[in-house]
Order: C-alpha cells, then sequence, then structure tokens
C-alpha cells in the first residue's frame, strides 16, 4: 500500500476515538439513562423543572457574558495597539500580554486574591465582583491572541483605499477595520466564553460559592450521580454547538 | 504503510493498558505476600525526623522515625513471622474517592475509611471480619487488642450495621470531635462554643463553614434540633441522625443563612485563613484544630478549640479488609492483621499522632508509653497547673497535670473530656434515599437563587 499523506492523521483519530469519542458515548448513555438502566428523559426533564437548576445556568451564562465583554472591550484595543506598533516593540509587547499564561494559573490567582483582599479588606463581600475580575484576568489573553491575529495580518491597503475614498476615522473603523476583525472576535468569543461558563476554580479560590455549571457537574459526581452529572455535561455541549453554528455564521457573513 | 498503522495501533493499545496498572508490573513470586494498602493523604508517619525532633519520654525511652511506618512494617513482618511482605501503598483523598477507585475497579487488600462509609461497605457486603484470634490479648502480637482504648471501642462496638457492631470488620485509627477553631482576641469562648456562631450576625463575613454535605449537614442539623437537644434525656445520636424530609428542609434553611454569613465555604483553605487573619472561626476537625493551633503558635497568634455544647461529632477512622482483596488468602489477612497491630504498637501510634496530629485510638493498654507521650507534650510543673482527667479513654488512672491554657487549646482538642464526649453523636451512613434528599438540599442551597425569588 502506497503512503497517502492522509495517514499521518492516524495516531489522532485514535487518540479522538478512545479519549474523545468513546467518553462521549458514556457521557450519552448515562444522560438518557436512570440508576436501573433503563432510558429515561426524567434527567433532562428534571434540569429545566427546577428553578434552582435553571437559575444556576442563568448565572453561570451570565458569568460568561459579563466576562466575556469586558474581555473584549479590553482586549480590542489592546491588539489594536499592539499589531498597529512597530515591528521590533511588537513582538516584545505580545509576549508582555501572553506572559502571565506562562505562570501557573492556581498561582496566579492566589496572588490576586491577596490583592483583592487588600483592596477590598474582606473579599467576601463582593463575591461576583470578585469572580468577574478573576475570570477577566484568567481569560484575557485569550482574548486577545485572535483579534491580534487579525489585526496583524490585515492588508493595509484596504485602509488607505478607504481614507483615500474619504472615510473619517469614524467611518473607517465602522465600515473597514470591524467587519475585517470579525473573525478574530468570533473566535475570541468562543475561547473565552464558553470555558467561563464552567470554570468553577476561579470561584472556588476567590470563595464565591455559589455554584456556576461546573460546579453543579462536581457536586453530581460527589454523590455517585452519575446521571446527572452527565446530563449537565450534555447541556453545556448542546450550548456549545448552539454558540459554534452562531460564531460560524457571523464569520461567514463578515 | 498498512503495517505501520497497525504498529501505531498496537503501540496506543499497548501505552494505554500499561497506564492502568503501573504499580503492579513487578512480578511477585509465591513466597512474598503482597499487600496493597490505600489511606488518607498524609495519614501516616512517612518518617525522615530530624534529631531534634526525637521524643524523650521520662523513662529515657526515645521515639523518632526514621523510617516509614510501612517500611517498618516490612522488616518487623519478616523479623516476627518469618515471612516477607511487599506493601503497595496508596493514597486517596476523600472516602468518596476510595469507594469511587473501589467502583472502578481498583482493588485493595487494607483501607482505612471514616466511619460512615465502612458502614457503606458492610451493608454492601464489601468486608470481610476481623479473625476471632485478633482480639484475642494472650497473642503476643495482638497489640490492637491490648491497646486499643476501652471508651473508643466501646463506641465503635455501640455502632451496628445489619446488627453486626463496627468492631466485628474495624480496627480503630484516628478519631476526634467537630468543633470550632476560633481567635480567642476577637470571638468569645461562649459563643464558640456553640453551632449558633455560624449565624451571628457579630461574626459576618469572618466565618468559615466547610464545603462538604456532611459536615455541614451536621452543623445545621444541631442548631435546627437544638431545643430538642437541650430536653434532658434527649437521645442525641437519634437526634442527630436525623434525615427525615421534614428535618432536611428545615436544615436547609438553616445552611442558607450559614453560607450567607460565612467568609468561605472551604477544603483546606481555613488553617491559613485564621493565621493570615481574614477569619475568626472556623468549622474545623479536631486533628486539623491541633494542626491551626501549632501553625498560628509559630506566627504568633493565640488560637483556640471549642466543641459545641448542644451536641457534636464524634469520628473516627478505622482499617478495614476487603473481601475481594482478601478472601480465601490467610497469608494476606494475615499480614493485614499484622499491620493493624504493628501500627496499634504503642509506638508507632506515638509517632503517628506526632506526625500527623491527630488522635490515636491506641492508649496502650498495660502500656503506660502513650500516657507518657501525652505527659510530654502537654505536661506541665507550673504551680498552676491543672489536673485533667483522660481516666474515661485510657480505661485506667490517667490524669494529666496542664497549663490551664491547655484546656481551651491544643490538649482539648485532641483529647476532649469525658462530659464532652458524652454531648457527641457518630453520624451514621445514610440510606440511598436520605442521600438523595441531602445531596438535593445541598444543591438547593448552593444554586444561584434569583433575587425576585423567595426563599423555599
Amino acid at each position: 500500500m502506497r503512503f497517502k499523506r492522509s495517514m499521518l492523521g492516524i495516531p489522532y483519530v485514535i487518540f479522538l476515538i478512545i479519549f474523545v469519542m468513546a467518553p462521549l458515548a458514556v457521557v450519552f448513555v448515562y444522560t438518557f439513562t436512570n440508576g436501573s438502566g433503563q432510558f429515561t428523559l426524567e434527567n433532562f426533564l428534571g434540569f429545566f423543572k427546577s428553578s434552582r437548576t435553571i437559575a444556576t445556568l442563568v448565572y453561570s451564562l451570565f458569568v460568561a457574558l459579563v466576562t466575556t465583554v469586558f474581555c473584549l472591550l479590553i482586549a480590542y484595543p489592546t491588539a489594536y495597539a499592539l499589531a498597529r506598533s512597530g515591528f521590533k516593540k511588537k513582538n516584545i509587547l505580545l509576549l508582555l500580554a501572553v506572559i502571565p499564561m506562562w505562570i501557573n494559573f492556581t498561582l496566579r490567582v492566589t496572588a490576586l486574591k491577596e490583592v483583592l483582599d487588600l483592596v477590598e479588606g474582606n473579599l467576601a463581600y463582593y463575591p461576583f465582583f470578585n469572580t468577574i475580575i478573576g475570570q477577566i484576568y484568567d481569560f484575557l489573553p485569550f482574548m486577545i491572541l485572535p483579534i491580534f491575529n487579525v489585526f496583524d495580518e490585515m492588508d493595509k491597503s484596504l485602509l488607505e483605499a478607504g481614507r483615500d475614498l474619504g472615510a473619517d476615522r469614524k467611518s473607517l473603523f465602522l465600515s473597514v477595520i470591524l467587519p475585517l476583525s470579525m473573525p478574530g472576535i468570533a473566535s475570541g468569543i468562543t475561547m473565552v466564553f464558553l470555558p467561563a461558563m464552567t470554570n468553577y476554580v476561579v470561584l472556588d479560590m476567590l470563595y464565591n460559592s455559589t455554584y456556576i455549571m461546573g460546579s453543579l457537574i462536581g457536586s453530581y459526581f460527589n454523590a455517585y450521580d452519575w446521571h446527572n452529572g452527565s446530563m449537565v455535561s450534555t447541556i453545556l455541549l448542546l450550548i456549545i454547538i448552539l454558540f459554534s453554528l452562531i460564531g460560524k455564521n457571523k464569520t461567514q457573513n463578515a | 504503510m498498512k503495517k505501520v498503522a497497525m504498529l501505531l495501533t498496537f503501540v496506543m493499545l499497548f501505552l494505554c493498558g500499561c497506564g492502568g496498572k503501573a504499580s503492579g508490573t513487578t512480578p511477585v513470586t509465591d513466597d512474598v505476600v503482597t499487600l496493597r494498602i490505600a489511606n488518607s493523604e498524609e495519614y501516616i508517619d512517612e518518617g525522615g525526623w530530624d534529631a531534634s525532633e526525637t521524643i524523650t519520654l521520662s523513662d529515657g525511652q526515645k521515639i523518632r522515625g526514621v523510617d516509614s511506618l510501612v517500611n517498618d512494617f516490612e522488616k518487623w513482618y519478616q523479623e516476627k513471622y518469618g515471612k516477607k511482605v511487599r506493601v503497595l501503598y496508596s493514597t486517596y483523598g476523600t472516602n468518596e474517592d476510595l469507594y469511587n477507585q473501589m467502583t472502578l475497579g481498583n482493588s485493595f487488600d487494607l483501607v482505612c475509611p471514616s466511619e460512615y462509609m465502612i458502614m457503606k461497605l458492610i451493608r454492601e457486603n464489601k468486608l470481610e471480619p476481623l479473625s476471632k484470634d485478633f482480639y484475642n490479648k494472650e497473642s503476643a502480637y495482638n497489640y490492637y487488642a491490648k491497646g486499643v482504648s476501652p471508651y473508643i471501642f466501646k463506641r465503635m462496638k455501640g455502632l451496628k450495621e445489619g446488627g453486626k457492631p463496627l468492631t466485628d470488620y474495624a480496627a480503630g485509627y484516628m478519631w476526634g470531635t467537630l468543633g470550632t477553631v476560633y481567635n480567642p482576641s476577637k470571638v468569645d469562648k461562649k459563643d464558640a462554643s456553640s453551632f449558633r456562631i455560624y449565624l451571628n450576625k457579630k461574626y459576618y463575613k469572618r466565618l468559615t463553614i466547610k464545603d462538604s454535605v456532611r459536615d455541614t449537614y451536621f452543623a445545621g442539623l444541631a442548631i435546627a434540633k437544638e431545643k430538642e437537644l437541650a430536653k434532658n434525656g434527649a437521645d442525641i445520636s437519634k437526634i442527630l441522625n436525623d434525615t427525615s424530609q421534614k428535618t432536611v428542609d428545615q436544615v436547609e434553611d438553616v445552611i442558607t443563612d450559614m453560607r450567607e454569613n460565612a467568609y468561605s465555604m472551604e477544603t483546606d483553605s481555613a488553617k491559613q485563613d485564621l493565621v493570615t487573619r481574614k477569619a475568626d472561626a472556623s468549622l474545623q476537625w479536631s486533628g486539623d484544630g491541633v494542626f491551626s493551633i501549632n501553625q498560628a503558635e509559630k506566627d504568633g497568634l493565640r488560637l483556640c478549640y471549642a466543641v459545641p455544647e448542644e451536641g457534636s461529632n464524634l469520628w473516627f477512622d478505622g482499617w478495614v479488609m476487603l473481601s475481594d482483596g482478601v478472601k480465601d488468602d490467610k497469608d494476606k489477612k494475615q499480614a493485614a492483621e499484622a499491620f493493624i497491630n504493628y501500627i496499634s504498637r504503642p509506638e508507632s501510634a506515638i509517632r503517628n499522632m506526632y506526625y500527623i496530629g491527630y488522635t490515636s485510638a491506641i492508649t496502650g493498654g498495660d502500656d503506660p508509653m502513650v500516657e507518657e507521650y501525652v505527659n510530654y507534650v502537654y505536661g506541665s510543673e507550673e504551680k498552676n497547673a491543672m489536673d485533667y482527667d483522660l481516666s474515661y479513654l485510657f480505661g485506667k488512672k490517667c490524669v494529666i497535670k496542664a497549663d490551664p491554657d491547655q484546656l481551651d487549646r491544643q490538649l482539648f482538642a485532641q483529647y476532649p473530656t469525658e462530659d464532652i464526649l458524652k454531648r457527641c453523636a457518630v453520624m451514621k451512613c445514610f440510606s440511598n434515599q436520605a442521600n438523595r434528599r441531602v445531596s438535593k438540599m445541598w444543591t438547593n442551597v448552593r444554586c444561584y437563587r434569583f433575587p425576585w425569588e423567595k426563599r423555599r
């Protein structure tokens, strides 16, 4: 048999089957069965019937939304400034923005905890605010990088053409720069929004004892309730698929 | 090229296959008994003490953990029984982790869970009873039978699962109470001596509670039932094991308020938060309490320990043999029981207590060594030293002369008085139904509540 390029993918396919497909199948089986192994939709219905779990879903979405909006507001101008600065400086500046990613995450949040405690006096007064700060601190680089990339690769001649055709700064931004940077924004949002919904370590470490979706999974698993734990995972998966589809449309439209 | 693909597949499968068994790949010959032991993390003396840490008892005897107790056991077993034993020692985080590991197919011979998990394992027929000879005090090496505290043995024997007392299966290891570690410069002793402190607005956001269903449920239950508990002749054990729907609902309200009032719900950050003065009081196990108090002392902060007076939790961890490991294997069972006996020697018990800070179920029986150790750590020859009576625990006259300060601190945390323990109940294993009720309650407490939503 002759060597085909597609064969290089074989190790990855095997990896995919063992570590992604198989566990997913197990999750699905647990989602739709009860303790005695019979098919049931009760787990799902239970989630949407309880106002507690619905509230948790809303709370997670809200945490993720606020995190994403602030990440975007901070990352967009930062990425723009980084991309438009001189070549040599640019890489060093980007490095500065990305360096926090090299430091262990728990270490960073522990340090942040001390800083917040110093500023606030008592960490426990502002659990939601702390959570958002922690999440932004954690996810900001993931927003900066993709946006930086689109700015960096942006064809400068398009900007010049816009200016030549009489666009002022505002319309240049709205009709050239922003549409061109949409793919970066979209991929930044997917990289921040979805993990922010489940990243409960930040909440735990900053003493926000309210559950988000990730903590809910953990609590079910701790009580040996594989079925409900899997059900929450499946709901998250559906949300991810939904968002990726929306994100894909947005990118294509742009 | 198909061959390459096949090869890759095999390599992958091989790697996967190895991953699960890495620890047991060395071939074991017939004359060596392999004993698979699983225990909580940092829950046995691992040796490596500095020479300066040597404990010198009043009779001149010196105790120092040079090698780990596990290694010492291997040597001792070969010496005394003339057989080789190889211990495969592993650790787990919580009782639930251990149970999950067992369900996932990891098998062990000897494990050390808490009382409620032991009851669960008995209920599920997973335990091998201790042999008849284990409690024979005449046997030379039966250190457990000779050394276990009669009081702890009695309390364990009082716990029954399916009509069988726990002592048929389990040998006590460490025990303690659930209480409050507090900073006496900020918190009244009186406030700290009740679970009510966790609802006290005076300490708003200065208290930590446990991020663990059972412990926090216990505290909430004691608050919800305080009137019943205060009645004369109340059946404390029955009240503090109540998991009826009505009670669980009441406790839900209490815990919701506790959470409102708390600085954090923690798993192990409380010690740090007390020392850095972020928190003034925290719900702790007595052993962790001793550790916190010691740690804080090094940083120049004085902490105390109090057991809530309305009634608190008495807990113990015990060694049990798993039947899928030791059944039909006499040599293994002998080695497992020998291990329990080895770590129940007074010297081993002292090494463990010194190393991990908890209280051993071993008081030494006729051997005075443990009593001397308590004197070595807490004894005082000052004029103001007070008598601290531990006769109930040691089953013989045992009065420690201790600094009065110690009565609120390490000595009290490690060795509570009989009056305190009379007010303490063991929290038994919940039935599956009760477990579901309590977990649901816990999820309700922890999940977000819309501002316009009323409390349950």
